[in-house]
């Protein structure tokens, strides 16, 4: 924990080159993608990153409703917050191996729902007897809790 | 080419309708710092970068913003479901229902119509990115202000989500600023306009 605190202090504070230049905005870049959440977690307070996750009146969402859907959303959403990441960090060679990982468990999470719910893009329709597309909900609509 | 996910980025589910809270968070569909403008900002200002690292960010936070446009329109349209013609005229809706009904149209709180007006594409790495930057935090506060009018839990766990993610654009905004700095004149950032001077 002390290890996290000072991990999230350091990029807190970033560094600017020296000298910086004059007349232009600066925003330090963030060293390091540690600490992180775990996935669920992440997807909750919309960041994977602890010290960006800066919340209004410091007030933080609750936990989410474990469902095969959530689960899945997390490891996408981890998937799509690496992304970002290594736009601008292509180099973090740490970082491109666990964003194959998360890879390796989204094309599993992927499987699985579409095996319980039915298709989420259109080709996973792969090897289906039937057009499933087609089938509701359709994402807007609303689900009760429970309701997947 | 885009391809359509059958999913949002994060769950909508509104247990309880509430047209007087839709009337105000449509404006992040279609208002001046709405996630449609967001998206087409990004999407459209792609075409000018001349860095790869730009390229990249702008289609990737692009793209996220036209799926957070989806979760805005899910709120609304999950707000303004079975609402009666009483309901409709006390929580001030109205307006609204009059020309689209319980449909979603991308328009500001005011009433007034998504305009491209609201962003902007200049053509220029250092002006873009820091239009980019402005309008991140933009959203980010329309996002408090909705957490500051609406005591609805189900809806301000999304909108937290989202106000979120603009925060993390911000700094992904501002390091894509700093990639590019360094690629230009260090004694002269003005020198030229790399999006166009070769
Ligand atoms: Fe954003």
């Amino acid at each position: 924990m002390e290890k996290q605190c000072a991990a999230m202090e350091r990029w807190r504070l970033g560094s600017l080159p020296d000298p910086a230049p004059l007349a232009a905005a600066y925003i330090p870049m963030q060293e390091g993608a540690e600490p992180r959440y775990v996935p669920q977690e992440a997807l909750s307070r919309g960041t994977l990153f602890p010290g960006l996750d800066l919340p209004f009146l410091h007030v933080v969402n609750p936990d989410l409703e474990q469902t095969p859907m959530t689960e899945m959303m997390a490891i996408d959403f981890v998937a799509d917050e690496l992304e970002l990441y290594l736009d601008t960090h292509p180099g973090d060679t740490e970082i491109f191996a666990l964003y194959q990982t998360i890879l390796a468990m989204q094309k599993e999470a992927r499987d699985r729902m579409v095996r319980l719910c039915g298709p989420i893009c259109q080709t996973d329709q792969l090897g289906m007897e039937r057009y499933a597309w087609l089938e509701a909900p359709w994402p807007w609509e609303y689900r009760k809790r429970g309701e997947g | 080419m885009f391809v359509y996910e059958k999913k949002l980025q994060f769950p909508v589910k509104i247990a309880n309708p509430n047209p007087k809270l839709a009337k105000i968070i449509i404006s992040q569909v279609g208002g001046p710092d709405g996630e449609l403008g967001a998206s087409m900002r990004y999407l459209n200002q792609r075409y000018s970068m001349p860095y790869d690292e730009l390229k990249g960010l702008l289609t990737d936070i692009g793209t996220e913003e036209l799926g957070h446009m989806e979760m805005v329109a899910a709120i609304i349209h999950q707000l303004t479901r079975k609402m009666s013609t009483e309901e409709i005229l006390r929580s001030g809706l109205d307006a609204y229902f009059v020309d689209h009904t319980a449909g979603v149209y991308p328009t500001a709180a005011s009433g007034f119509p998504w305009s491209a007006a609201s962003m902007a594409v200049k053509g220029d790495v250092l002006a873009d990115l820091n239009e980019d930057l402005a309008a991140e935090q933009k959203a980010r506060v329309t996002y408090d202000n909705i957490l500051r009018l609406s005591d609805d839990p189900d809806v301000n766990q999304v909108i937290r989500y989202l106000r979120e993610r603009e925060i993390v654009h911000y700094q992904r905004f501002g390091e894509g600023l700093r990639l590019a700095m360094e690629k230009m004149d260090q004694k002269n950032l003005y020198a030229v306009n790399p999006s166009f001077d070769r």
